[in-house]
């Protein structure tokens, strides 16, 4: 229970105030000498027990009706939220907003969680409006924005939808920082959240940090969780995971991988609504569990420039997962520069590149002497099988990949110690029988060993190997062999990836010279790199960066004003064009075990209400009504306890003494 | 005149004599009926001669009409012994709003004294405190009255009563029968009292009990804590009477009702006082209602 005037509650020992006046009455009793004691002695003997429990209660009634009294001239606050602790209001309350495009999710009719708890907030913040400073950190800015008046909190800005993710750890360190930096006093952190694991992070190791960092803190500190962990019966979600622009002689189509989420068992046909430069088309799905990789292809005809686009499901619970966006750039010639040491599989690596581009030209053989004058303007990929580059020219290969190109590493057949980017290659192993080296086990899914478009897998079962080399390095793998060293590798710099490869297509070392692995291999990474020469970028909400966010940035997709910072949806920027989804975290289900977020707060004072306590009832309120009516029906109570007792109505009066007859 | 006497209430109390209800053995000749024949002018009955009567005695005038000797007798009258017991235990002391009861009881007893002594009947005084505190037997001479003023104005009330067991004392010592007039709180035993009392009427005495109490102690109203001293003991307790107050009138007035039939079961003349009212009121209507019982037996 929190005190709106707390001092009132230094007068808390006036409760014992009937008490002493009890005594001193008793204390000013007056003597009487008294004749009829053995009537006197036997009336108290009688009327003690029930005369004492009267007095007891007389006593309790009044002290408890001055402790009312006490607490109602205190403006006491209770509710689950607040839980009935003693306590004066705090200097400052944090509100710590989660507006993440999970909370959209509905959880009445029209109430979505993160409107739910703007309501309840701002009803329960109302109450310390004066007393305490309101301080607002939402997920998307984590700016601290005090709020003058609680209860517009609703038509805040800072607290309308976003499609970003939200950083628990983060807010709370904003929070922290705040507090040391305005000097604060008391403090109560409030989080509305619905514990969404992908926004809380528990393992994070700032999470722990930050925690100790507030039970450091001199001035006392309660964290109070508004859990809207209720999970959805019903709610789709679609999310991009890729999309490539094929040319095909003049024609060109967009291939896309589209992930499906579904929390229902339903296996109804789902149609899908598909939006491609302003004309809508729709499509049906059934699906067949409830995560689902859909891949398909809309036609682009002889259209040459860039475009944008978006897929739709239709209205359900959480309308923020029902759209995801994308945009495509124009034709781009796809080249490749293959630096070799051997020529050999130097004219392989050339020979798959221009079949892929169906231009002899689009690849340039360069010996790792050559690489320094070499121009990369127009390349999308870097094919390096030569020792490692070192100095300028690791640093050239590596500003070549976070501009988005693709670089793939193939062995030199040496060991070094030389790395790029922490990966290095070790020793050189040769099969000791004919049978070889064999590939068991790759990404079919997506990445340069993905099935074919018809959905053919590439034969990489059928492919030999006869000799590889090792790679040493934290790199996720996208195909082992059959004792578990890696064949291929993938890492991420900047906005592009860069591969290790185990082996050559060269015959000494494999059969992948024989086409029908590299060269689609060399395809995609190929036209994964051309995203280095679009103008064109998939950008998930609130990871704009801070260059992208000094331009004006108009929104394509939507009449109405939108953030390209925050908010999902296709903007243009000159040429520039972007597609803003919400990050894939935000489709994720996984919620928070509530034991799990309550030790995570170990150390400070913590106090979580889940939301199913507060579909009805506000967090708190001022309770002084009910402290009213208490003392003033303890003030009845007492009052028919001291009354006197019945006339002695049914008392037998004596008859009056008679006159005595003589006897005869 | 005593200052226990009040000469105006005196002369319109001396026309109305303090009568015995019952027969009395006196020494002398009075106005009170003796269990014997004697040669008063009041008739009683006839009898047969029998040898050795005094032949002064025959009616002549019936053995004229039926030549049978008849003998003729008459009430005879006696003196009355009066006892006057006077509780002297300390509970006498108690003062209410009015006056104190051990006063009320002195001013009762020299004025019965005088009267009794005037209309030629013996007065005694016994004041009993835990034991016999002073002791006056009765006589009839005027002078007498001096003494029982003397003992009364000196006597002081203290210590706790030993009223009943002076009672069975007296039952056994007074071997004639006799008036005693017994003045008292009663706040002992309501048993052993009743139990004095019938042996005082075995022994065929003529038993008066004047109970003294005070307004005071009837309506118990106290508006705040009081600590009640017992005035027979150190025994004192705290109390609210307002919380006790209907117990112990409860308990009061079963006592009363207790000392009420008891008296009446033993045929004693129970009088409850409250020491407000006017004593001459007391003892005027003590006195009428005697007069009416023994002119009707």
């Amino acid at each position: 229970m929190t005190f709106l005037q707390p001092f009132i509650l230094f007068g808390l020992p006036l409760i014992l105030l009937p008490v002493i006046i009890h005594l001193i009455n008793r204390m000013r009793h007056r003597p009487q000498q008294w004749a009829a004691m053995r009537f006197l002695i036997s009336a108290t003997r009688a009327s003690t027990s029930h005369a004492k429990l009267r007095q007891f209660l007389i006593l309790l009634f009044r002290t408890l009706a001055v402790l009312m009294l006490l607490l109602f001239l205190a403006r006491p606050l209770a509710g689950g939220w607040m839980g009935w602790m003693l306590s004066p209001a705090p200097d400052v309350v944090l509100i710590l907003l989660d507006r993440s495009a999970s909370m959209e999710m509905q959880v009445s009719e029209n109430t979505t969680k993160r409107e739910q708890a703007i309501k309840l907030i701002s009803e329960a913040a109302a109450q310390f409006q004066g007393a305490s400073h309101l301080v607002l950190i939402d997920s998307a800015l984590r700016t601290p924005q005090e709020i003058v008046n609680a209860s517009a909190l609703n038509g805040l800005s800072l607290a309308a939808p976003t499609d970003t993710a939200a950083d628990i750890p983060a807010m709370l360190q904003a929070a922290f920082n705040y507090l040391v930096e305005n000097r604060a006093g008391s403090a109560e952190i409030w989080i509305a959240s619905d514990l969404q694991r992908s926004n809380w992070q528990p393992d994070d190791a700032r999470f722990k940090s930050v925690i100790s960092q507030f039970s450091g803190l001199p001035q006392r500190v309660r964290v109070r969780l508004l859990a809207l962990n209720q999970t959805p019966e019903n709610n789709l979600a679609i999310a991009i995971q890729d999309t490539v622009r094929r040319g095909k002689g003049d024609q060109s189509e967009l291939q896309f991988v589209v992930d499906l989420q579904t929390s229902s068992e339903s296996k109804d046909a789902l149609p899908i609504q598909t939006v491609l430069d302003g004309a809508s088309s729709e499509t049906q799905v059934t699906m067949d569990s409830q995560s689902m990789r859909w891949r398909y292809k809309l036609d682009l005809g002889e259209k040459r420039d860039s475009g944008w686009g978006k897929f739709q499901l239709p209205s359900d619970l959480n309308a923020q997962d029902n759209t995801a966006y994308f945009a495509y750039g124009g034709n781009v010639k796809l080249r490749a520069t293959i630096v070799s040491a051997d020529r050999v599989s130097g004219k392989f690596f050339q020979i798959a590149a221009a079949a892929v581009a169906n231009d002899k030209d689009a690849a340039q053989l360069l010996s790792p002497a050559e690489f320094g004058s070499a121009n990369l303007e127009d390349r999308s990929l870097l094919i390096w099988q030569a020792p490692l580059p070192t100095g300028p020219e690791a640093e050239r290969v590596q500003n070549f990949v976070e501009q988005g190109g693709g670089a793939i590493f193939f062995p030199s057949g040496n060991a070094s110690s030389q790395t790029f980017a922490g990966v290095n290659w070790g020793k050189s192993e040769t099969a000791e029988d004919e049978k070889g080296f064999h590939l068991v086990k790759w990404n079919e899914e997506e990445g340069p060993l993905a099935k074919t478009d018809e959905g053919f897998t590439l034969p990489l079962g059928q492919t030999e190997f006869q000799r590889r080399q090792q790679m040493r390095g934290q790199q996720a793998v996208l195909a082992s062999f059959d004792d578990g060293e890696p064949f291929l590798t993938r890492q991420n710099l900047g906005k592009g990836q860069f591969y290790f490869c185990a082996s050559l297509p060269d015959e000494e070392w494999s059969t992948l010279g024989d086409g029908p692995v590299l060269v689609p291999m060399i395809q995609r990474l190929l036209q994964a790199g051309s995203k280095r020469l679009q103008q064109v970028a998939f950008i998930h909400a609130g990871e704009l960066s801070l260059a992208d966010q000094q331009r004006q940035w108009t929104s394509l997709d939507s009449s109405t004003q939108k953030n390209a910072r925050l908010d999902a949806g296709v903007y243009r920027s000159g040429d520039r064009l972007i597609a803003v989804n919400r990050p894939p975290g935000e489709d994720e289900p996984e919620i928070l075990d509530v034991n799990e977020a309550t030790s995570l707060f170990e150390g400070v004072s913590f106090q979580m209400l889940q939301d199913k306590q507060t579909q009805t009832d506000a967090l708190q309120g001022e309770v002084w009504r009910f402290f009213l009516f208490g003392m003033l029906a303890l003030l009845i109570g007492e009052s028919f306890l001291i009354l006197p007792g019945k006339p002695a109505a049914k008392q037998e009066r004596p008859a009056p003494a008679r006159k005595t007859e003589v006897a005869a | 005149m005593n200052s226990l006497l009040d000469s105006q209430v005196l002369a319109r109390l001396m026309g109305q004599p303090l009568l015995a209800r019952l027969a009395m053995e006196g020494t002398v000749s009075g106005q009170h009926k003796s269990p014997h024949r004697g040669s008063s002018v009041e008739f009683a009955e006839y009898r047969n001669y029998t040898p050795g009567d005094d032949i002064r005695r025959l009616d002549w005038r019936v053995f004229g009409r039926t030549d049978k000797f008849f003998m003729k007798e008459f009430e005879a009258e006696t003196n009355l012994r009066c006892y006057f017991v006077l509780d002297c235990s300390a509970s006498m002391n108690f003062v209410g709003k009015n006056e104190r009861r051990f006063d009320f009881a002195r001013r009762l007893i020299a004025m019965l004294a005088y009267l009794v002594i005037h209309q030629g009947d013996a007065a005694g005084l016994i004041c009993v405190g835990e034991k016999i505190v002073s002791e006056i037997p009765p006589k009839r001479n005027p002078a007498h009255l001096q003494n029982i003023f003397q003992i009364l104005e000196g006597v002081e009330p203290k210590g706790e009563t030993g009223l009943i067991p002076v009672l069975h004392e007296l039952a056994e010592k007074v071997r004639r029968r006799a008036l005693i007039i017994v003045i008292s709180d009663f706040f002992c035993d309501p048993a052993e009292l009743m139990s004095a009392f019938q042996h005082l009427r075995f022994q065929k005495h003529d038993l008066a009990a004047f109970h003294l109490l005070d307004r005071a102690e009837l309506d118990f109203k106290f508006d705040r804590p009081v600590r009640f001293a017992d005035m027979e003991s150190d025994f004192n307790m705290v109390t609210e009477p307002a919380v006790i107050r209907d117990r112990y009138l409860e308990q009061l007035n079963g006592f009363l009702e207790l000392l009420r039939r008891g008296c009446n079961e033993f045929n004693a003349d129970y009088r409850r006082v409250i020491t407000d009212e006017s004593y001459e009121k007391v003892l005027a209507d003590f006195l009428i209602a005697r007069a009416k019982l023994a002119s009707a037996a």
